[in-house]
């Protein structure tokens, strides 16, 4: 009803030409001049509070991204950490705006009226990681493989499953202990390791060659975490436009250091970048549809960055993470992942 | 002189405060069922073992009775069941063999052989076991060669994966060499049961026969039925030894950490039973003229083993739960499958209580039994 209700005031308002018309949750951000946005107490690389407090972490930005779309400064974000199925009673109960905390968009859950899933952020999913002396490019060539994977973990299911369709044989390894789990698969007991693909690309650093390990294409489960959001409209649509933004500028080369000087010399830029930027701007038309700040495309990238200053900021190589952002599927389309950014047009 | 005084019979009649204690502990216990079925029902969870028939879904590392993944749950259980016994019979003989060697070493008259099994209890009884196991395991898979490199001694590979064997393959006309031995050995039964009654002493080459019946006979069967022996080898192909009958390494580590550890325990019961023995029965023994190892084996082992059964019984109680870390280095026990199909299928209740109930009755079964075993050997003693 809710929903019913925003899309009758958004054509209303598209209608008469009426400047700005938001929907009810971003007025009440606006209003209130702060967005609540709930994330993981502890979770590192994804928030994690530092020495101040403050949490900081990949899902963290995400949560300051819309506070820079929407108000103009990433600092009005209200991070809160809070448990992961008391985040989603929380946002349905009105108790906060959004929640970037790794929830795995489901079918069920996104029939649950009192949720929106609007942008997934980071691609996860099951997969297999094999030292690269076994000459294995593809999972379907492990029959008779030996697979090392944690005792009691829906990972087993997983394998069961995939490896069931395909009538291939293996062995499964289902160790509790993860050093004598990651000790055997380093030591060639299992030829393949099956995880989370963020938990093999970390858990591969404890190896004392990690290069000597390769992630195999096939990831045999979905795990799209996914910023959630009150229901509407044009809260929704803030979030999701706020993340093409990011991940435009990623194609365009803008960053948080640059993207000052571009603007200042915005007119030897591409037509997308200027898109993107200037005062006429398609970005600009945006605004005043969904009543946001002029700039705010702006705004998303001094404050916040592209989508890999992100990613390299808490998960990349230069972290103790090392989670090479090419090698997963959070890398753009055109470098073979499946983040894909919408036109700002 | 006054005789002494029989004593008081037992008193039949019930205290309050044995009424009192019974009846608050039944009291608890109805709450505490009561308490859980409310909040259950609260929770909106129904309990049930429906889910048993369900399909497990998930695979496990070894089983010695056909299985799939898109088999029931209560068969993994029987599979986990199965592992867990296969584990804890052949660790209890590993262990006893261990106890006693070690037990015997220490009351030895070799000094060395007194200190080696001195430090070998003292170490393995002050070192937690899971630690033992974890640190055997990653010896293990980083100082076996990879199944690539595997050690061969003819058909025999060992590598930091498995054990691998040579087998005889199954078929339908083997039962007829297995139904021969069982009569070869049925006949052999019956004959020392006639003999013993008789109580005569039989010629060494008709002995020597009997014993034989049990060999023969199925390999006549074999003839005679033409049953297709097949060997199955194990052969690298692929990633592993296909074919061929297969030991995993983690149970040789387990078996080897659970031999050791409770072999230092049983060590210790051992040499408390030879201690208890009166060193007049070795001495008498030696008088009359026995060997060492006759007179161990005629005088003290039978006395032994009367005082060591109590608390020998102990210990493999406790070594049958001790498998349980198993689990730590991915052996599929009880424990393992009980523990995936608490995450799977939300029941954690039904399969607590399952699993408590098939530890409690292996525990009780082998309790009884060596009980039983106990009461027969001291009937015979006061006999």
């Amino acid at each position: 009803m809710k929903n019913l209700l925003s899309s009758v005031a958004a054509l209303t308002a598209a209608f008469f030409a009426t400047p700005a018309l938001s929907g009810p949750v971003l007025d009440d951000i606006i209003a209130k001049d702060k967005l609540i946005c709930l994330v993981n107490p502890n979770s590192p690389g994804f928030s994690v509070p530092d020495s101040q407090g403050v949490f900081q972490g990949f899902n963290t930005d995400f949560c300051r991204m819309a506070a820079a779309a929407i108000l103009g400064d990433a600092t009005k974000a209200d991070i809160r950490g809070i448990g992961f199925s008391d985040s989603m009673k929380t946002i349905v109960a009105d108790g906060a705006h959004m929640a970037s905390r790794s929830i795995t968009a489901t079918g069920t859950r996104d029939a649950d009226p009192g949720l929106a899933f609007v942008a997934t952020t980071f691609f996860d999913g099951q997969g297999f990681m094999v030292p690269k002396t076994l000459g294995v490019s593809s999972a379907t060539e492990l029959n008779g493989a030996t697979v090392c994977a944690e005792d009691g973990s829906t990972t087993l299911l997983n394998i069961a499953d995939w490896f069931g369709d395909r009538d291939i044989q293996y062995r499964v390894e289902n160790i509790a202990d993860k050093t004598a789990r990651l000790e055997a698969f380093f030591s060639g007991k299992c030829d393949v390791y099956a995880s989370d693909v963020t938990a093999l690309l970390s858990d591969r650093l404890l190896s004392d060659t990690p290069e000597t390990y390769t992630i195999l294409p096939e990831v045999i489960s979905a795990e799209p975490l996914t910023l959630v959001t009150q229901p509407d409209q044009a809260l929704e649509a803030a979030v999701f436009w706020a993340f093409q933004v990011m991940l435009n500028a990623d194609i365009l080369g803008v960053t948080s250091k640059n993207v000052t000087a571009i603007v200042e010399d915005l007119e030897s830029q591409p037509k997308a970048v200027q898109r993107l930027f200037a005062e006429d701007s398609a970005a600009a038309e945006m605004a005043g549809k969904l009543g946001l700040p002029k700039d705010w495309a702006f705004q998303v990238i001094s404050q916040v960055g592209a989508y890999s200053e992100v990613f390299e900021r808490h998960l990349g190589k230069e972290t103790p993470f090392g989670i090479d952002l090419s090698e997963t599927a959070n890398a753009l389309v055109g470098d073979g992942g499946q983040m894909y950014a919408y036109p700002i047009r | 002189m006054i005789p002494p005084s029989p004593p008081p019979p037992a008193e039949k009649r019930l205290h309050l405060s044995d009424i009192a204690a019974v009846g608050g502990l039944a009291l608890v216990l109805a709450l505490a069922v009561f308490n859980v079925l409310a909040n259950m029902e609260a929770a909106g969870v129904s309990p049930g073992f429906g889910f048993l028939v369900r399909e497990a879904g998930f695979d496990v590392s070894s089983s010695l009775i056909p299985y799939a993944p898109s088999d029931s749950y209560a068969r993994v259980i029987l599979v986990g069941l199965a592992n867990t016994v296969f584990l804890a019979a052949v660790c209890l003989v590993l262990a006893t063999v261990i106890g006693v060697v070690f037990g015997l070493v220490s009351v030895g008259p070799s000094p060395i052989g007194r200190a080696l099994a001195l430090a070998y209890v003292e170490v393995f009884r002050n070192l937690p076991k899971l630690l033992v196991l974890l640190i055997l395991f990653v010896l293990a898979v980083n100082g076996l060669p990879h199944v690539r490199e595997a050690i061969s001694v003819g058909p025999f590979h060992l590598s930091n994966r498995s054990v691998n064997f040579p087998v005889v393959v199954s078929n339908q006309r083997m039962w007829f060499a297995v139904a021969a031995a069982v009569v070869g050995l049925g006949i052999g039964f019956l004959w020392r049961a006639r003999h013993k009654l008789a109580d005569r002493r039989s010629g060494a080459a008709e002995t020597a026969a009997i014993n034989l019946l049990p060999i023969a006979l199925p390999l006549l069967a074999i003839l005679v039925f033409q049953v297709p022996v097949t060997v199955s080898v194990p052969e690298l192909k692929g990633f592993d030894f296909q074919g061929g009958g297969r030991l995993s390494l983690q149970f040789v580590v387990i078996a080897a950490t659970l031999g050791i550890y409770h072999g230092a325990q049983i060590a210790e019961v051992v040499r408390g039973g030879l201690l208890a023995i009166p060193k007049g029965q070795t001495e008498a023994a030696k008088a009359l003229g026995l060997t060492p190892w006759q007179s161990i084996r005629l005088i003290v082992l039978p006395q032994v083993i009367r005082i060591v059964i109590p608390p020998m019984n102990n210990q493999y109680v406790n070594l049958v739960k001790n498998t349980s870390i198993a689990i730590a280095v991915g052996y599929s026990d009880l424990m393992s499958v009980s523990g995936t199909i608490i995450n799977q299928s939300f029941k954690p209740l039904e399969m607590m209580l399952i699993t408590m109930g098939l530890y409690l009755a292996l525990c009780l079964g082998l309790t009884t039994t060596f009980n039983r075993f106990h009461r027969r050997l001291t009937r015979r003693e006061t006999r």
